[in-house]
This record gives C-alpha cells, sequence and structure tokens, in this order.
C-alpha cells in the first residue's frame, strides 16, 4: 500500500493534465466540417465562381476569412468582411438590393464563417445568395488568379 | 555395403544430418537472397523517394513561379503597357518592364534562376520578352504546349499551367498565369532553369545527389561526399511531353544496412543451426526414446527367447508398429511353448520307455514310461547313468554298428536292463545319436514288452524320430532354461557353462568326492554308525534293493572319484556333511573338524564358480 501512495500523487497531476490535453487534441481531430449546403442558397465550385464573375459583372464577392489572410491572397474583386463583424448596415451599404446576387467564401470546407455569413444574410432579408463551399483552399489548389495585395 | 550393417539409428542420424546439412546451406541461399532482395527493394524505395522529392522541388518551384507571375500578371503597369504596345505597336516600355525584374529582383530572386518573362496574347502569339539575357538563345515553345493550352475552356484558361519542357539549352520550367487576372488579355509566361532547384532534392531525400544531362554529363550535384558504401540509385526525370528530361542518381549509403542484414544474416543463420540442431537432438531422442530402446529391448529378448527362455515375453510397450510386432513375437513363442509343453506330455504318455543320455552316459531326460519301467522316482533319475540301467555298453553297441560295411543311423538291439530292485530282464531297443546340448548322445527307446520286437519296429522308428525331434527342441530349450526338463535342470553345475566345465567339473567332483568322504568317516569314526544307515537317516541317499540285499549305489557313486557322475548333486554332499556335523555335535573330533574346513571350501568354490558363470 506504501508503494501506491507515489503512484496516486503523479495521478493527482497526470489526470487533469490529462483531461485537460485530451479535448484539445480531439477538436483538432474533429474539427467540424462545413455543412453540405444551406437551404435556398446555391453551392458552387471555383469553375462556376469563375463564369458567375465573367457573366454578372456586379456580383458582389464577400470573403469571410480574417484580415490578415485577405492580405496574403484574394479572389480578385472580393470584400474583406470578417463574419463576426459583419452587419445588416454594412451590407445594405454594399447591395441595397436585397435581389442582388452575393457570393462568399472563406477558407474552405473546415470553415464556418461564410457558412455563419450566409446564414446572417438569410435572416437579413437576402435572396440571392451563392456559397463557393471550397473557398479559398479549392481556389489556389486550382491556380486560379489571385491578388496579393 | 550391404544393407544388414546398417542399423536403424545410424541411417536415423545420417538422414537428419543429410537433412541438416541441406538446410543450412538452403539457408545460406535463401540469405543470399533476400539480401540482394532487400537491397533491390531498398533501391527501388529510394527511387520512388526521389521521385517524391522531385515532385516537392517542383512543387516549390511553381510557388515562386506563380506568386511572380501573379504579380506580373495583376500589374496594372505591365497591363496598361501591353494594352498600349497592342494597339501602338510600341513595346520599349512593356520590355523595360519585363526587364525589371532581373534588374532590380523580386521576392524569391535567389530562389530560382529565372530565365525569361515572355508576353503572350490569348492566341499565345509572343507579343514581348525580356531583353536582359541576350545570352539566351531563341527558346521557342514547343507546339505541344501552344496546341494544349489553346484546347482550354475559358475557366480552364484562367488556371496557370506549369510546363517542364526541352528548350535548345536545355531543360526549362515555364509557369503561364492569365495576364489580366480573370479576364485575360493574355499570358505571362515566367521560365526558369530547375538546374538550380534540382540538388534541393538531396535534402528531402537527406542523401547525396548528382543531377545528369540525358547526355551522361554531370551538371550539378548537392556537393555531398561519396564513399564506397553508398549505393547509386537512379531516377529518370521526364518532361511535361514524357520525353527524358534529367538522369537524377541519389546515394544510399548502405554500410549500416549491409551491417545490419549482415548481423541479422548471422543471427538467423545461428539461430538457424541451433534450432536445427535441438529439432535433431529433440528428434533422436524421441527415436531413441520410441523406436531405438524398445527395437533394442525387443532384440534382447527376442534374442534371450530365441536361445531357449520361452517363458520370456517380449515387452510390447512402445509405437503402434512394435505393439503389434511383439504382440505377434508374444503369441508365436505361446505357440512353441505350448507346443513343447504337449510334446513333452506326449512324451510322458507314451507307454513305451523313452530315455536321452549326454556323452558322458548320464540321464538327461527319462519319459514316466522309463521311471515305471526301471522303478525309479523321478528324484532318482538325476544320478543315472547308463551303467546303472543296463549291463550293455550303448556307446560300444552303437559304435560297433557304426563300423560295419553300412552305417546305420539307428541301432536295434535287445538291451539287459538292471530294475531299481535289482532284479534284471531284457528289452527291445532302438538307440539313436541324438544332440544333447550341442554335443553327441542317445536316445533309446525300450519297449515295455520283449516281444513287441517285430510288431513295433515301424512304431518304434517313428517314436524314435518323434523322440529325437521332440528331444532336440527339448534339450535345446532346457540348455537355458533350467526347470523346463527335470533330469537337466536340477544339477548345481548346469550352471557351469562348456567354456568352464572341464577344469572346474574335475575340481568340483574332487571336492564333492573329498566332503562326502570325510563326512562318512566322521560319521563312522564318532558315531560308530554304517554307511547305509547314512543313507537311510540322513534321507538323501537312496537305498536300493539289490536281490533282497541294501545297497547304496548312488552314495557309493559319491565316495569314489571313478564313479562319481560327471555333472555331481553338491548340494547333496553339502547336506550330508552339514547332516553329520549336526549329529556328531559337541562331540567334535579332529575328523569332523576337518570335515568342516572342507566344507566351507567346498562351499567357497560353488560361490565362486556360480559367481564367475553370471
Amino acid at each position: 500500500m506504501m508503494n501506491l501512495i507515489p503512484l496516486l500523487d503523479l495521478y493527482r497531476f497526470v489526470l487533469p493534465g490529462f483531461f485537460l490535453i485530451t479535448p484539445g487534441l480531439a477538436s483538432a481531430e474533429n474539427k467540424p466540417h462545413a455543412p453540405q449546403s444551406i437551404q435556398n442558397v446555391t453551392v458552387v465550385s471555383a469553375e462556376q465562381v469563375i463564369e458567375n464573375i465573367l457573366t454578372n459583372p456586379d456580383l458582389l464577392i464577400i470573403d469571410s476569412r480574417k484580415k490578415s489572410e485577405y492580405m496574403k491572397g484574394h479572389i480578385e474583386g472580393a470584400v474583406n468582411i470578417l463574419n463576426t463583424r459583419l452587419k445588416q448596415s454594412d451590407l445594405e451599404r454594399l447591395s441595397p438590393d436585397k435581389t442582388k446576387t452575393i457570393l462568399f467564401y472563406c477558407n474552405g470546407t473546415r470553415c464556418l464563417r461564410s457558412s455563419d455569413s450566409i446564414n446572417k444574410a438569410k435572416r437579413w432579408g437576402y435572396k440571392k445568395l451563392i456559397w463557393f463551399r471550397g473557398g479559398w483552399k479549392e481556389w489556389t489548389e486550382k491556380r486560379l488568379p489571385v491578388i496579393t495585395y | 555395403m550391404k544393407i544388414e550393417s546398417l542399423s536403424i539409428k545410424s541411417l536415423t542420424i545420417g538422414i537428419f544430418s543429410m537433412i541438416g546439412i541441406i538446410a543450412i546451406v538452403l539457408s545460406l541461399f535463401a540469405g543470399s537472397y533476400f539480401k540482394q532482395a532487400a537491397l533491390d527493394a531498398q533501391i527501388d524505395s529510394l527511387s520512388r523517394v526521389i521521385e517524391v522529392a522531385s515532385d516537392e522541388m517542383l512543387k516549390q518551384l511553381r510557388a515562386f513561379t506563380f506568386d511572380l507571375g501573379m504579380k506580373l500578371a495583376h500589374s496594372k503597369e505591365l497591363i496598361n503597357e501591353f494594352s498600349y504596345s497592342a494597339s501602338s505597336g510600341n513595346q520599349k516600355k512593356l520590355i523595360k518592364l519585363l526587364d525589371d525584374p532581373f534588374i532590380n529582383g523580386f521576392v524569391g530572386f535567389s530562389e530560382i534562376d529565372l530565365k525569361k518573362i515572355r508576353i503572350y496574347d490569348l492566341q499565345l502569339n509572343l507579343i514581348a520578352e525580356n531583353t536582359t539575357d541576350s545570352k539566351a538563345k531563341d527558346n521557342e515553345l514547343p507546339q505541344y504546349i501552344t496546341d494544349h493550352m489553346l484546347k482550354r475552356s475559358l475557366s480552364e484558361r484562367l488556371k496557370a499551367y506549369d510546363v517542364l519542357w526541352l528548350s535548345a539549352e536545355g531543360p526549362l520550367f515555364s509557369t503561364f498565369v492569365p495576364l489580366g487576372g480573370l479576364r485575360p488579355l493574355g499570358y505571362v509566361e515566367i521560365v526558369v532553369n530547375p538546374l538550380l532547384n534540382l540538388p534541393d532534392i538531396g535534402k528531402i531525400t537527406k542523401t547525396p545527389v548528382h543531377i545528369y544531362s540525358i547526355n551522361g554529363e554531370r551538371i550539378n550535384s548537392n556537393n555531398q561526399k561519396i564513399t564506397d558504401g553508398h549505393l547509386p540509385v537512379e531516377f529518370i526525370l521526364n518532361a511535361s511531353d514524357g520525353v527524358p528530361a534529367f538522369r537524377i542518381v541519389g546515394y544510399e549509403n548502405i554500410d549500416e544496412l549491409s551491417r545490419e542484414m549482415e548481423n541479422t544474416q548471422s543471427l538467423t543463420i545461428s539461430g538457424f543451426l541451433i534450432l536445427s540442431l535441438a529439432t535433431l537432438l529433440f528428434a533422436l531422442w524421441m527415436f531413441s526414446r520410441f523406436m531405438f530402446s524398445p527395437v533394442t529391448r525387443m532384440i534382447k529378448d527376442m534374442e534371450k527367447i530365441t536361445h531357449g527362455k520361452l517363458e520370456l515375453t517380449v515387452s510390447n510397450k512402445g509405437l503402434s508398429e512394435f505393439n503389434i510386432l511383439a504382440d505377434a513375437f508374444n503369441s508365436m513363442t505361446s505357440q512353441v511353448r505350448m507346443r513343447t509343453n504337449d510334446l513333452q506330455r506326449l512324451l510322458d504318455l507314451d507307454d513305451s520307455a523313452l530315455m536321452c543320455f549326454d556323452r558322458d552316459n548320464d540321464v538327461v531326460y527319462f519319459n514316466e514310461g522309463a521311471t515305471r519301467l526301471f522303478g525309479y522316482e523321478n528324484e532318482e533319475v538325476i544320478d543315472l547313468d547308463t551303467a546303472d540301467l543296463f549291463k550293455n555298453d550303448i556307446s560300444i553297441l552303437f559304435n560297433n554298428a557304426q563300423t560295419g560295411d553300412s552305417p546305420q543311423d539307428s541301432l536295434r538291439e535287445i538291451l539287459s536292463c538292471k530294475h531299481k530292485d535289482g532284479h534284471e530282464f531284457k528289452r527291445n531297443a532302438v538307440i539313436n545319436v541324438v544332440d544333447v546340448m550341442g554335443q553327441s548322445g542317445y536316445a533309446v527307446v525300450l519297449n515295455m514288452a520283449l516281444n513287441d520286437d517285430v510288431a513295433s519296429t515301424a512304431q518304434n522308428d517313428q517314436r524314435l524320430n518323434a523322440v529325437e525331434q521332440t528331444l532336440s527342441n527339448l534339450l535345446a530349450a532346457a540348455k537355458d532354461t533350467p526347470g523346463i526338463m527335470s533330469v537337466t535342470g536340477e544339477s548345481d553345475l548346469s550352471l557351469i557353462d562348456s567354456a568352464l566345465a572341464g577344469k572346474q567339473k574335475a575340481e568340483l567332483r574332487e571336492h564333492v568326492v573329498k566332503v562326502m568322504s570325510l563326512a562318512l568317516t566322521c560319521w563312522e569314526h564318532d558315531l560308530g554308525k554304517t554307511k547305509l544307515q547314512l543313507a537311510e537317516e540322513s534321507g538323501i541317499w537312496p537305498v536300493y534293493l539289490d536281490k533282497s540285499t541294501p545297497t547304496t549305489r548312488t552314495l557309493d557313486k559319491y565316495l569314489n572319484i571313478e564313479l562319481c557322475p560327471k555333472n555331481p548333486r553338491s548340494q547333496r554332499a553339502i547336506d550330508t556333511a552339514e547332516f553329520v556335523i549336526r549329529q556328531v555335535g559337541m562331540k567334535k573330533a579332529a575328523k569332523c573338524r576337518d570335515l568342516q574346513e572342507a566344507l566351507d571350501a567346498f562351499r567357497q568354490q560353488i560361490s565362486g564358480v556360480k559367481a564367475s558363470n553370471k
């Protein structure tokens, strides 16, 4: 019994650490995916984004990522508004017409910012929303033109 | 070599040794084969590693060219000059803009060997290119690149296109990006020489790397030292059209691998040898335990049985086949034993007197008919010889018969017989020579009545043949089986084998006669009694009535060295001496002390003979 005491002392320190670290590891492993689709929102690929840009010169593109990420590279013509900072007034200023098409994107399928921004826009009454779910990851993998300033 | 000279044991050891040697040789071959196979696998593996490293190197190169290309493609100044030159035909400022990265540098300038920057329209017609590299030859794009780019769809044309191609001055790497971004006006081509970046493959593979042109000329390396322990591994880096562009040779240090493989091989072979040896020893132990030992035991038992010990059985403890073999042999032995007993009983049941004598004319077999005819008890027969039973000397009779013109195997004669009580009678006899324990003896058949002669001649012949065969079987068995026959088995000297028979028998006979003589002297001197009284009171010696006169014929034989049987019953002499000493008791005289000493010496001699015979 005497020999077990140091072991018990050890577990007193190790176990809490274990329980603290394990959820962190689990969250990294199980980082949630963005939903496959959002009701009444069109999900598009990188090629469809290009078609949309080329066919609709008034297309509003919103980059929901952080500013630092935006500065490293973004799709030509995209406006950077972080999802958490997106306000109805900002969006209404950029697109007063709620029937105007707006395209949202963020980092990729593991990024929830653009879907969050889209849900906000839906609540605010915007009807024509396009979601580039593959986001920046798909765009750069396909080696499409980027703006780096 | 005759197969009979081989034992199962030596054959088994030979086979196991042969298997062991073959296994060792095979393991050596297998070791060499696996070593080569491991090296081949290592080469194949490193070749794939170089391939992956080459891809990684090109990926890094692509990142630099893409960044530079994008920077230029979105440059408003360049776009404007491109448009201006297209309309005015003045390319001076456009070329100056293209020369700028070569003059003023760019991000990643030291990471790539920038060879050219070219501008094309959307149909891939060259509009302008830098002029700083005057030595650069006119490296026109191969047709397959132009064709590929023009065939692309609108959205695909916006994607950057990377290609490794063979120019006049060697392999080059180009990245095409759309000029003007999502609404392209043309293409910007960034051309670099990948040779600068190829040694980076060595950083990934952590090996010395040499880069060779397809002509075999070494054109670059990562300057790492190569020793004899390095194994060259080749990888061909192809251009985008599949034509070989570079030969990349990585050098894998196989010293450690070889050392480990040799260690593994030594360990494996040692382990294999130890395991083989252990298996061999275990197998031999198993064979010894379950095969050799039972066989040896069986052979010993069989030899004993073959020498007549029919009462023994062969141990059937062993493997199935040995068990069956032992049971079969035991069954056969049992049948032989039963047959022998039956034969002996048949001889006893015969109404004729059947007798057998050895070379010394002593009785070795007496059937029931013979004891009845001569009036002796079974226990008295052992002291008899031909002289006690017949007035004729059988050996002389037989030898005389053999000296004639036609020697005969059997002799028919009327023999004068002597009954135990002394009266004489005649009987027709057939005498035949038989083998008695390896020596010549006689078998005698006597009819119960004298006048049976003519009528029973044929019957006697048959009997004699039966006696001869049966006796030969019985005597062979009796030789090693004391007790199987009443007569031969009771001799104290039956333990003495033929080699010892001569001298020891003579000494024993002398001692028997000496002990008996001293006993009788002591008896007569100290007790004042007669020889007849000794025979009667001791009950050891038979008293015969010879024509109504009591005689001690057997005792008399033991008192005379000339008449003493060849195989005297020494126990009788000892019993007689002890009886006399007991009777004399406290009144021991000098004669009795002599008797005691002679008795002790005789006992020692008897025990010595028995011990030496064992």
